[in-house]
């Protein structure tokens, strides 16, 4: 039994055809596969351009004032520094997405300043020596050419002394050379580095800044006040600190869902319980954004791969592409049954048979169906910013994300919910600056907003705000700064009573153009949040399985062994092993050997006789007559 | 972990396993032993005593009664005589009170204990165990007594009928059913407890008590015993095993599509997962030949399989195997694993493959590999797009094995992949008991190994062997002799002389100087270099191990048992080779 460590595979010898071959010949439950996933890349390389342009234009910012930085520390000629010029670069808890970051900021450094960039983390660095080995290496791009360090003669032993392996002057040497305008060193996990090695790389940095011109960049994902704490005060005074935040990965992942999911521009999405699963697992867990995208993308994969429907999302699909097979599970979708439930409640049962009978009548409906569905949910996804742009503008408390909005629109929950109605009531009360800047924002989102009429209402409004003369702005009937409480005392009884103030023409003119946007709002929102889970198609237009998302990305190898080993017949499906005892499975003399020794493992104790488990054992196996044998 | 076996601790008490079994049985047993003491009690007191309780009717009483139903005897014509003698009012005056107040006092007192050790925890709970074991006896039969009172007997359980049960859970056992029962039966009052106190609870310590029973030595299976039980057994699972793997072949091509979108793949579940990486390496293989820059060629893909498990797997080999994979022989390679990997990264950037290479890498959480460098190179090595990684984890915990960051680099996608197939390359058996039992060597299968290996040695090195074997069974047999002389002769001296030459273990062997003297005065071999060409032999195949003792000279020996090394001493001078 010779296991080899690595090798390249080879095939046996052995020709196993004819067994394949059998297998092809049934039914193929891939059928049309190719379709379907060319389709899947064309749909997944749209949403892939958005979630680039996306990140991209998320920490551009950052990267843009960090490079902006290193080229302003650049040493000017005669004026010695006195201090490391230092980017404190706070990146967020989320340790997955620095590397990423920090590669990318090399790049746009590289790119547009004169400058070496190097990144040491901290798995690389455990001491100085070889800390600054790997910044050499990196900075001087020099392939090493042996294992053995330290007593490598170098090219300089005719200048001088042999230098070191890690000597600064390596540096110097190529710094000469290069003339590069800075050297910046990057410390990607700085909370991860040893302070004394800190501590030591500063002071060295400081020693050499007459001839070398670093820059140093440390990446924090606590606080810059705990990196300060970390340095003692002489290393602080070598330092010239500014501090600099990146762009938060939960932001970026509210940023991504609006541009991916809940963009009105889709032609798939995932449905909102997925979709709170994976912002759930972004909050509660991992904090990366690499880990949504990845998540989002298996849903599309699976999606495309699972479901033999899809291939009706292939763009301008022909009828004489599609396989009656195709029609056939359409015909079983959970949706076309209730659609032609519903159907035959408004008797049309000869729609009915024509849907059930005739494939390309199914075909003409199914594509009308289709691209009606594709338009209801992304006037879903259209109404959910709106919504969300309307309460950020009005400045509503407590202040809720699109993705938030967006996963309750699209689970059917927001049609007639107290936050729909509290919404639409402040807009009633809005005055009119208010109203002004809303409008303003509302134009400035690139949705769809015309079945508002709300350029009509800008113009309505702007002249009301102009011919306005009071000093105050225009208020709506309903703002409740028209009202005024009164008391009446009749009878030693107090009363109460509300009052509207009189109001002005321009007032009523206001209020009626508040109300009527209002209406026009309300019946917006009410057309547009629909439950899309009665959409007939929604199994194809909405991806929302639960099922291979969690195993593959959460899985539970320890519950998995345990349960393979606690009831064997979970997998194995045997006859011999199955518990009778309404599923908890009794130690029966069948189960794997290894199955019986971990459940009689279970009901020991802390300490375990082995002489008592090997009897037990020996009880329930019968003849085996030694647990060596059980592994 | 610790919860789930803490929880069933506190289900002992109704899963009819043999352990609890056996102890229910015993508590069974004094119960019987308590009513046939009750039964037996009126007849040695007075007849009184027996007609107190049915007129006073206590608790106790009808349990008596009851308890004399069950029996089958009761009601006696006896009882009846008695009654006559004795008036009721007598009776309970009698010492049947004291009894049973006394019964009373310490039921009380044991309640009062029971509350104390749950506020105090049990920390002195073997001191006590006596008392206790009396308290709960007196407690469940209090229990008894109230049951027979409510409702009188309980219905017998109505067995399930058995019928056959699909893959999978079935309905209705989820921990609803047996938090009821639990409820039912736990004795203590373990309800109601903040969270943190739950844990605690549920996480005492104690109870830690094991027998004092010892695996005797001689039931000890030896190598041959071993290699022709495991020859012999049948796996009773075979069909199911097949099935199951099947099952995961159905997914072959499910995991090459998620290779080819980017991600990697992880296998995990109980039973090796050798033989689907290899079903998978196959379908790959195959796959792969029948596309483009292979079809209709002589080239072949290259899969790169690496066993993790193989002792001294090193992360070199593996770079140096991947970039065999990736790039022409002629280019030089760097020597340091990080350099070499990084070299490969940039290669791959610069020649990107036709299709990104496979990695098939059995157990990715081996201990070789779990070393804190190897990480994080094949995290980078996984994180670049010209790679697939395809890899298997043995260990239930393996993902603690990655940080954040390096899970996002692993880009990893996770399938169950239960086997139930046995461990065989990735455990070996042989060489942890051998371990367990404190015993030293590989062994190479055993006698018929060295057999084997020695038929493909020419002459002189097998008449080394056998000097060298039977120097060190003498050298055993004085060691035995030693031990009878010093332990009086019962049947037990062998277990002695075995303990005392392990214990004498350093001394175990034969030195070189006189092995080498015995094999020159044999003529096995003339020079040095010669003796030690010979060894160099049987070390290559581990059938010997040479050991400095306290002095410091060197010893060399055979791996094996006296029974063993009997067999083959047998075998070498029979001609059997």
């Amino acid at each position: 039994m010779e296991h080899e460590r690595c090798y390249i595979y080879t095939p046996p010898e052995a020709e196993e055809r004819p067994s394949k071959r059998q297998r092809t010949s049934d039914f193929n439950p891939q059928s049309q596969l190719a379709e379907r996933l060319s389709t899947y890349r064309k749909i997944w390389a749209q949403q892939e351009q958005r979630i680039q342009a996306t990140l991209e234009e998320a920490d551009s910012k950052t990267q843009e004032k960090i490079v902006n930085f290193v080229s302003a520390s650049a040493p000017v000629e005669n004026a010695p520094q006195t201090s490391i010029p230092t980017g404190l670069v706070v990146a967020g808890p989320s340790i997955a997405s620095h590397g990423p970051f920090f590669a990318r900021l090399g790049r746009s450094i590289r790119d547009e300043t004169n400058s070496a960039y190097v990144v040491l983390t901290s798995a690389e660095s455990p001491n100085l020596k070889t800390l600054l080995k790997n910044l050499i290496k990196r900075v001087t791009s020099r392939i090493e050419e042996d294992d053995d360090d330290d007593i490598r003669p170098t090219a300089s032993s005719r200048h001088g002394p042999k230098v070191l392996d890690f000597d600064l002057s390596h540096v110097q040497e190529w710094q000469k050379k290069n003339r590069t305008r800075s050297i910046v060193v990057a410390l990607q996990d700085s909370e991860a580095f040893d302070t004394r090695i800190l501590i030591e790389l500063v002071d060295l940095f400081h020693c050499w800044l007459d001839r070398l011109p670093f820059v140093l960049l440390v990446g924090i994902a606590t606080s810059t006040e705990s990196f300060e704490d970390r340095l003692s005060g002489k290393s602080i005074r070598y330092l010239d600190g500014q501090k600099f935040d990146v762009t938060q990965s939960d932001v970026i992942i509210e940023k991504l869902f609006s541009a991916t999911v809940a963009n009105t521009d889709v032609p798939v999405r995932i449905g909102p319980d997925l979709s709170r699963r994976l912002l759930d697992r972004q909050k509660d867990h991992v904090q990366n954004v690499h880990d949504f995208i990845d998540g989002l993308k298996y849903a599309y994969m699976s999606h495309f791969y699972a479901s033999y429907p899809t291939v009706l999302l292939k763009e301008k699909v022909a009828f004489k592409d599609l396989s009656s097979e195709a029609f056939e599970a359409v015909r079983n979708l959970p949706s076309f049954k209730r659609w032609v439930e519903e159907l035959l409640d408004n008797n049309q049962a000869h729609d009915v048979r024509k849907l059930l009978e005739s494939d390309q009548y199914l075909y003409q409906q199914v594509t009308e169906h289709i691209e009606s569905g594709q338009n209801a949910l992304n006037t879903l996804s259209n109404a959910a910013t709106l919504l969300t742009c309307i309460r950020e503008s009005l400045q509503m408390a407590p202040s809720i994300r699109l993705s938030n909005i967006w996963t309750r629109a699209a689970a059917g929950e927001l049609s007639g919910a107290p936050l729909l109605r509290e919404t639409l009531l402040s807009v009633k009360k809005a005055s009119s600056d208010k109203l002004a800047p809303l409008f303003a924002s509302l134009k400035e989102l690139d949705i769809d907003t015309s079945p508002l009429d709300q350029d009509i209402f800008q113009k309505e409004l702007e002249k009301l705000v102009e011919d306005n003369v009071g000093s105050g702005p225009l208020r709506s009937q309903d703002d409740v700064r028209n009202d005024s409480l009164r008391t009446t005392v009749i009878a030693q009884k107090v009363l109460l009573s509300k009052h509207k103030a009189a109001l002005s023409e321009q007032d009523k003119a206001y209020s009626s153009l508040v109300a009527r946007f209002n209406d026009g709002l309300e019946r917006y929102f009410a057309s547009a949040f629909i439950d899309p889970r009665t959409l007939f198609l929604s199994e194809i237009l909405m991806y929302d399985l639960k099922s291979p998302h969690t195993e593959v990305f959460q899985p539970k190898p320890r519950f998995a062994m345990e349960r393979a080993l606690a009831s064997p017949h979970d997998y194995l499906g045997c006859d011999c092993c199955s518990g009778k005892q309404g599923g908890e499975s009794i130690l029966s003399t069948t189960q794997p050997a290894t199955a019986i020794l971990y459940q009689l493992y279970l009901e020991s104790g802390t300490l375990i006789n082995v002489s008592d488990l090997w009897s037990a054992f020996n009880a329930i196996a019968g003849d085996d007559e030694d647990e060596s044998k059980t592994m | 972990m610790a919860s789930v076996k803490r929880k069933r601790h506190h289900d002992d008490a109704e899963d009819a396993t043999p352990r609890k079994l056996r102890t229910r049985a015993a508590q069974e047993e004094e119960e019987n032993d308590d009513d046939e003491e009750g039964s037996e009690e009126p007849d040695v007191q007075t007849p009184s005593r027996r007609q107190a309780p049915a007129v006073n009717a206590t608790p106790r009483s009808i349990l008596k009664k009851g308890g004399l139903f069950n029996g089958g005897n009761g009601a006696t014509p006896k009882s009846t005589r008695k009654l006559v003698f004795e008036t009721p009012s007598k009776a309970a005056k009698d010492g049947t009170t004291i009894v049973r107040n006394a019964d009373r006092s310490a039921r009380r007192k044991s309640n009062r204990r029971f509350i104390e050790r749950t506020l105090n925890g049990d920390s002195d709970e073997e001191a006590l165990d006596e008392e206790e074991a009396l308290a709960e006896q007196i407690l469940s039969d209090q229990e008894e007594a109230a049951d027979d009172q409510e409702g009188g007997q309980p219905e017998a359980a109505v067995p399930d009928t058995p019928s056959k049960r699909g893959r999978g859970r079935p309905k209705g056992s989820g921990t609803g059913k047996k938090s009821k029962l639990r409820k039912e039966r736990s004795p203590t009052p373990p309800q109601h407890l903040p969270p943190h106190e739950e844990y605690f609870y549920q996480n005492r310590p104690g109870g830690a008590k094991t027998s004092n029973n010892t695996l005797s030595a001689q039931s000890l299976l030896n190598h041959d015993e071993y290699f022709s039980t495991m020859q012999t057994y049948a796996e009773r699972h075979e069909p199911e095993m097949e099935f199951l793997l099947e099952l995961h072949s159905r997914a072959h091509d499910q995991w090459i599509f998620e290779l080819e979108e980017g991600f990697n793949i992880c296998l995990y579940g109980y039973g090796s997962k050798r033989p689907i990486t290899e079903a998978f390496t196959a379908h790959l293989y195959k796959q792969l030949i029948g596309q483009e820059p292979y079809k209709g060629t002589k080239k072949t893909p290259r899969i790169v399989v690496i066993n993790g498990y193989a002792p001294g797997t090193t992360l070199k080999d593996i770079l140096v195997t991947i970039a065999s994979a990736c790039m022409p022989s002629s280019i030089k390679l760097p020597n340091q694993p990080t350099a070499l990997l990084n070299f490969i990264l940039d290669y791959l950037f610069d020649h990107e493959p036709a299709h990104p290479i496979p990695i098939i890498l059995n157990s990715i959480d081996s201990p070789y590999l779990r070393k804190s460098p190897a990480a994080m190179l094949l995290a980078a090595l996984a994180a670049h797009p010209s790679i697939n990684l395809v890899c298997t984890a043995d260990t239930p915990t393996f993902p603690l094995l990655w940080d954040v960051g390096l899970k996002a680099q692993y880009k990893f996608l996770f399938h169950d992949a239960t086997t139930f197939a046995p461990y065989d390359a990735e455990i070996d058996v042989v060489e942890s008991v051998n371990e367990l039992l404190g015993r030293s060597g590989r062994r190479i299968g055993g006698r018929d190994g060295v057999g084997f290996v020695l038929r493909s040695l020419p002459e002189n090195a097998r008449a080394l062997f056998r000097i060298l074997v039977t120097e060190q069974l003498a050298l055993l047999y004085m060691d035995d002799a030693g031990g009878e002389v010093d332990a009086p002769a019962t049947p037990k001296n062998k277990k002695v002389a075995t303990a005392k030459t392990s214990a004498s273990e350093s001394n175990q062997g034969v030195e070189y100087r006189t092995l080498y003297h015995k094999a020159v005065e044999e003529f096995v071999c003339s020079s040095e270099v010669g003796f030690r060409t010979l060894l160099k032999e049987f070390h290559d195949h581990q059938m010997i191990e040479s050991r400095k003792d306290a002095m410091g000279t060197e010893r060399l020996f055979v791996p094996f048992r006296q029974e063993e090394l009997e067999g083959l001493a047998e075998d070498l001078s029979g001609d059997a080779l």
